[in-house]
């Protein structure tokens, strides 16, 4: 241990820099891992917590399919009064406006006030004024008499200055209900969930404020055996009829996470890139100090130390940098998440489920992950340089040699492995994807950049035979001083290099994914937009819990004179095959999407037909990303729930969709009427007479609707605009991401250069002695920077390349299933590259500086 | 006059309406209806069965409540009360939802098992919504979730289990319809129209069987049927009630009730006596006095109940004792619909114009914990 401290520790200690840079960027990359994993498990988490807190005791509940159960079949369902407790739901959202003005969104319970309460651990915490013992259930029943009534919690009325007995205005869709605040709720139960955001109404209230009369959302049970629930649960489910199915409240929940996981996954999958390029780091400090350092561990050999403990130490030092990098990541990691939790809510929210994410606290096993996987990658990474340290003989201690003399017998066996990985990552690209998780696709991606790295040696060498004479002729002396220094130093370098290249490649292939795909949807828009305006119920729809439209606006927007054809749409999710994956079950207008849309097919060739004789029949157009997900195409029939049981539909076309990865079936809604009742659209979309004007009819029937409208209506212009912002703000953490792996390599760049330096004190005084001046000795040392990041970029962007057709074809297949066309971003990479090159150059100013102060301090020698 | 327990519930509720009970109405209102659109009970209705035992629904209130002793074939003796209760809440919603509130619908149930010493309750508070609780007009079908009051041919059918406990029974109608008061009309307060419809089964032979803590009885015996629907029926003042059914074993059956006020004033007395061939007589207040004896304290309520009474009856002449079967019969409810009241199998002796007479019988006794009913009727 002496040993350790004396040989290892003093030695991390007297090169502080590249220490520093080495756990900085295992701080880093270990803060990233776990930043993205605490805000995706937060943004699910999020949702779960509520849904616990929501469902209370439930043990099951019913569902039907995608709307709702409808009261004639709830009716039958008595006899669940054997197996617990029976409260029907009505589970939505709405907006609080307050005496201010501003509007709140809530989560609406409607419940039966009189059998509800075993279920839910609400208490009032006053009726009346008077009132402030604990309130008696028999209170309750005043929210039975007035429709007008409603219960909000006393966090939610204290925040917005509302009061008890005073008016609330509720904003339901697009109609402000004047309401009355008659009793709060105590800070307990499900009011905490999401700050208090919830607001109880009777059901009848409910129904008949969100317009589901007939209808509930669920029916939840508590069971007077919740022990025997397996048993009761198969009991009930083979008594159901078609159209209702018995759940876990906990299902919800899960399904929200199935919903989540691809895009989860590709996030976490990016997450380990920094702490990849920070393992490499850890694996060039231990080269480092093993090359800089062999007659120092030659002559602990000749005194005795064996190899297992050269090796040792040598794996010590590793572990050494990974314990602080990981116990230093871990904080920061907490940190990072809450600004990953604002990056991706955007994403969560826009595209999958509602929810106020927030970052889980950290808990041990947050630190023992960062440990369990930085440790082991940091000593594998370790491992060769230390086998070689272990194998210094004796004799070495005095010798006087060149310190990378060894590494200058290159063999050849990087070649080799590089040629292994090429070959194992276009096998894997062929490979199905693994329960939806594309983890062949991340291998291919893998085997690439590890085959790109093993290059890295080589083609440096490469460069040294061909890259003299051109820095001779374009940079003068210095640019040859530069190419002398490089050239002794390749082995050294390399590994540097090889994770500045691993991330910058990861950057090209991001790029030109990211830039293809935002070309296709780009493409997709302007030919699928074809609309003039399109209104909604708020700036956007949450998921799952719609906003609609009411009868009297949809008929004001159809009325307008200038409105040739309208398009009110809907979209429920409905849980489809053997996982029950959410997919989107929508209703259109098949007849006015095909007279003036613009949808995109993909198949069959005579889609329009096929489409057209699915108009009020049992047929439905299905998404790409359903088709892919699903196995189904065009002419097939797949099988959907209702409520009135599992019906089949004729897929008659499958189209481009980019709007979600969920996966899209659209029927008509004469159709979707038929066999799922009549349901409020939550969007419309106007076509217009030629030679309207968009803005100027969409002002009209803004103005015409009131100053109090929740309508919001874009044209086609600003609707493309939005479609783009959100997918610039789903990328925005891949890029986030993307930059801190590359801090991080060019960090290890400078070190690297940095460790140049030192090593180079007597030859840079020398250079000095015979006349180069401070300022040249400068510029030599960012030369050998800006060409070292020059290098890898180039390298970088063609193995991104490599990897952005792995990306496109295989994982975002495999996770998304959409058909990207492949799109170069030229102008992105180029500006990338330029500034990868001034970025390694400025950071090779402080190596350079301190060569400066070397050399010119250095004189005695 | 039963059913302090619901009558709380519908206090509750006209305080929640801030529609005050008219007290007021006079002789000019007879067969109106209330402001708030409910129908009054006033002379000139005529009863016809099966029609009145079904739902009444213009009318507020209504209640069919079922009583009786029973005796296994080893001679266990058991009480039980099976309630169906009608509250109207508003007699045409605005909201169109199913489960808008016209009627509340609740329903008690409690089982006494004598020689164990025990007695289980339980109740169930339901809105009508898509059926869950409900009553039909024109014949005897009342059901709260699975418990159930129906007419089958002459009988009636009476369901009602708990989890651990309940009763299946059918029962004989007996003597025919006892009509209270004239006519079936029984005034409750001083001012017209604070009355109410009622009529009783007072002697039907029943068999069936039990459920007690999970065992099955077969059961034979003797019940008590009343139903009672009307709008109004309390005046300020009044605080509880103490309410009397006896089956004597000369064949006679007695109702006896007293409305008990706070404010210093005598209480309400009013009866009817059934003779076994069922012809009835109204007794007269004047001839009624109730003395109350030995007072039991539920542990649960703090309540203080007189649990034995002696009864004076000047025509026809009788002296009778009445003593629980078992003194904790209260139905304890604060946790729940919040109203608790006593109510319990009871035993008879005495004599009736001088011939001794044993008797079974039903006592409710209202108002002995909770708020005064007056405060309600602010």
């Amino acid at each position: 241990m002496i040993l350790f401290r004396r040989f290892i520790g003093r030695a991390l200690w007297r090169d502080p820099v590249r220490t520093a840079v080495t756990v900085a960027g295992l701080t880093l990359g270990v803060a990233v891992v776990l930043a993205i994993r605490l805000a995706n498990t937060g943004s699910v988490r999020g949702f779960e917590r509520a849904l616990d807190l929501v469902a209370g005791r439930t043990s099951l509940e019913l569902v039907g399919a995608g709307v709702g159960v409808a009261e004639p079949a709830l009716a039958e369902l008595g006899w669940l009064r054997d197996h617990g407790r029976v409260s029907p739901v009505l589970d939505r959202t709405a907006l609080v406006r307050a005496p201010d003005g501003t509007e709140w969104p809530v989560r609406v319970l409607g419940v039966d006030i009189l059998r509800d309460q075993p279920f839910r651990e609400y208490r009032l915490l006053q009726i009346t004024e008077d009132n402030l013992d604990d309130v008696r259930p028999q209170d309750f029943l005043e929210l039975l008499v007035d429709p007008g009534s409603l219960i909000l919690t006393e966090q939610f009325a204290s925040r917005h200055g509302l009061t008890l007995g005073g008016p609330a205005r509720l904003v339901v869709g697009d109609v402000v209900h004047e309401m009355s605040v008659r009793g709060l709720l105590r800070d307990e139960g499900p009011a905490r969930v999401v700050d208090g955001q919830l607001a109880l109404v009777d059901i009848a209230t409910a129904q008949w404020l969100f317009a589901r009369i007939g209808w509930v959302d669920r029916v939840e049970l508590q069971l007077f055996e919740p022990e025997a629930i397996d048993e009761v649960e198969a009991k009930i489910s083979a008594r159901l009829p078609d159209g209702v199915q018995v759940q876990r409240p906990a299902q919800r929940g899960r399904q929200v996470e199935n919903m989540l996981a691809a895009f989860h996954f590709n996030l976490n999958a990016l997450s380990y890139i920094a702490l990849i390029v920070g393992v490499f780091l850890v694996y060039n400090t231990v080269a480092v100090s093993v090359i800089a350092r062999r007659r120092e561990i030659g002559t602990l050999r000749a005194l005795g130390a064996t190899r297992g403990r050269v090796l040792r130490m040598f794996l010590g030092e590793a572990a050494a940098l990974a314990l602080v990098g990981a116990g230093l990541g871990v904080p920061l990691g907490w940190l990072l998440a809450q600004g990953a939790v604002r990056l991706t809510s955007t994403t969560v929210n826009t595209l999958y489920v509602t929810s106020a994410a927030t970052v889980p606290s950290l808990g041990l096993a947050d630190l023992l992950l960062a440990l369990g996987v930085t440790v082991p990658l940091a000593l594998l990474a370790a491992a060769q340089p230390a086998a070689e340290a272990a194998a210094v003989p004796p004799i070495d201690a005095v010798r006087q040699i060149d310190p990378s003399a060894r590494a200058r017998r290159a063999s050849r066996r990087p070649q080799v492995v590089a040629a292994v990985a090429f070959a194992a990552a276009a096998w894997c690209s062929t490979r199905p994807p693994v329960d939806g998780l594309p983890l062949f696709g991340l291998a291919a991606a893998l085997a690439v950049v590890l085959g790109a790295a093993m290059l890295v040696p080589a083609l440096l060498s490469w460069l040294r035979r061909v890259g003299r004479a051109p820095l001779a002729r374009w940079l003068g002396v210095e640019g040859l001083l530069a190419h002398a220094n490089l050239s002794a130093a390749v082995s050294r370098l390399a590994v540097s290099v090889a994770a500045l290249v691993v991330s910058l490649a990861m950057l090209a292939a991001i790029a030109i994914m990211i830039g293809s795909f935002r070309e296709t949807v780009a493409y997709w828009v302007g030919q699928t937009l074809q609309a003039d305006l399109f209104v909604a119920v708020g700036d956007r729809t949450p998921v799952g819990a719609p906003l609609t439209i009411s009868a009297e606006t949809e008929a004001h927007l159809a009325s307008h004179p200038q409105v040739r054809a309208v398009d009110p749409f809907r979209n429920v999710d409905l849980p489809y095959g053997p996982d029950g994956d959410l997919i989107i079950l929508g209703a259109g207008d098949f007849e006015v999407l095909l007279d003036h849309g613009g949808l995109l097919f993909k198949a069959p060739a005579d889609a329009r037909t096929a489409m057209r004789a699915a108009v009020d029949a049992d047929g439905v157009v299905v998404s790409e990303v359903f088709a892919n997900k699903h196995g189904v195409s065009a002419g097939e029939w797949i099988l959907l729930d209702t409520p009135g049981g599992r019906r089949s539909f004729k897929v008659a076309a499958v189209y481009y969709d980019y709007s979600s990865d969920r996966g899209l079936v659209v029927m008509d809604r004469r159709t979707f009427a038929r066999h799922y009742g009549a349901l409020r659209p939550t969007g419309m979309t106007l076509y217009l007479e030629p030679d309207a004007d968009p803005d100027l009819v969409r002002d009209e029937l803004l103005a015409a609707a009131g100053a109090d409208t929740r309508l919001f209506i874009q044209t086609n212009a600003t609707l493309r605009r939005e479609v783009l912002r959100i997918f610039d703000a789903t990328f925005a953490i891949t890029y986030a991401l993307e930059a801190i792996a590359i801090v991080v390599a060019i960090m290890g760049v400078a070190a690297t250069l940095l460790t140049l330096v030192l090593e180079r004190r007597h030859e840079l005084a020398m250079l000095r002695l015979v006349g180069a001046g401070r300022r040249q000795i400068r510029r030599m040392v960012v030369i050998e920077a800006t060409l070292l990041g020059a290098l890898s970029q180039g390298l970088g962007l063609v193995v991104g390349f490599v990897l952005s057709l792995i990306l496109i074809y295989v994982i975002n297949v495999q996770s998304f299933g959409w058909t990207i066309q492949f799109h170069l971003p030229v102008g992105f990479l180029a500006q990338s590259t330029l500034l990868v090159a001034a970025t390694t150059g400025l950071a090779g100013l402080y190596p350079a500086a301190v060569a400066m102060r070397t050399s010119g301090g250095d004189r005695e020698r | 006059m039963r059913g302090r327990c619901f009558v709380c519930v519908v206090a509750a509720l006209l305080v929640v309406l801030d529609v005050m009970v008219p007290t007021g109405v006079g002789a000019q209102d007879r067969g109106t209806t209330t402001s708030d659109g409910w129908r009054q009970a006033t002379s000139g209705y005529s009863m016809a069965f099966p029609r009145d035992h079904g739902s009444h629904p213009d009318y507020r209130i209504e209640w069919w409540y079922y009583t009786g002793n029973l005796e296994s074939a080893d001679g266990r003796r058991y009480g039980y009360q099976v309630t169906f209760f009608r509250i109207g809440v508003d007699p045409a919603p605005e909201n169109p939802s199913a489960w808008a509130v016209r009627d509340l619908f609740m329903a008690h149930l409690a089982v006494t098992d004598v020689d164990g010493g025990r007695q289980w309750v339980a109740e169930r508070l339901e809105r009508g919504g898509i059926g869950w609780a409900g009553a039909r007009t024109g014949t005897l079908d009342v059901w709260n979730g699975d418990w159930q009051a129906e007419l089958v041919g002459e009988r009636h059918r009476l369901v009602a289990f708990d989890r651990e406990f309940g009763v299946e029974l059918s029962l004989d109608p007996g003597k025919p319809p006892v009509l209270h008061g004239e006519a079936g009309l029984s005034q409750k307060g001083e001012t017209p129209g604070n009355a109410s419809h009622y009529y009783s089964l007072t002697r039907m032979p029943t068999t069936g069987r039990l459920l007690i803590d999970g065992d099955e009885v077969e059961v034979f015996g003797t019940s008590w049927m009343d139903h009672e629907f009307g709008t109004s029926f309390l005046e300020p003042g009044q605080v509880g009630w103490d309410w009397f059914s006896l089956q004597l074993d000369d064949g006679s059956d007695v109702m006896l009730f007293q409305l008990r006020r706070n404010d210093g004033r005598a209480p309400r007395l009013a009866g009817t006596w059934v003779a076994p061939d069922g012809t009835t007589r109204i007794i007269q207040p004047g001839d009624i006095e109730l003395a109350d004896g030995r007072r039991w304290t539920s542990p649960a309520s703090g309540a203080v109940y007189p649990v034995e009474w002696r009864l004076s009856l000047g025509d026809p002449s009788a002296e009778l004792g009445v003593k629980p079967m078992l003194d904790a019969q209260e139905l304890y409810a604060e946790e729940s619909t919040g109203v608790t009241y006593w109510e319990g199998a009871v035993e008879v002796s005495g004599e009736v114009e001088g011939r001794p007479v044993r008797g079974l019988g039903y006592l409710e006794m209202t108002g002995y914990v909770g708020r005064p009913m007056s405060e309600f009727f602010r």
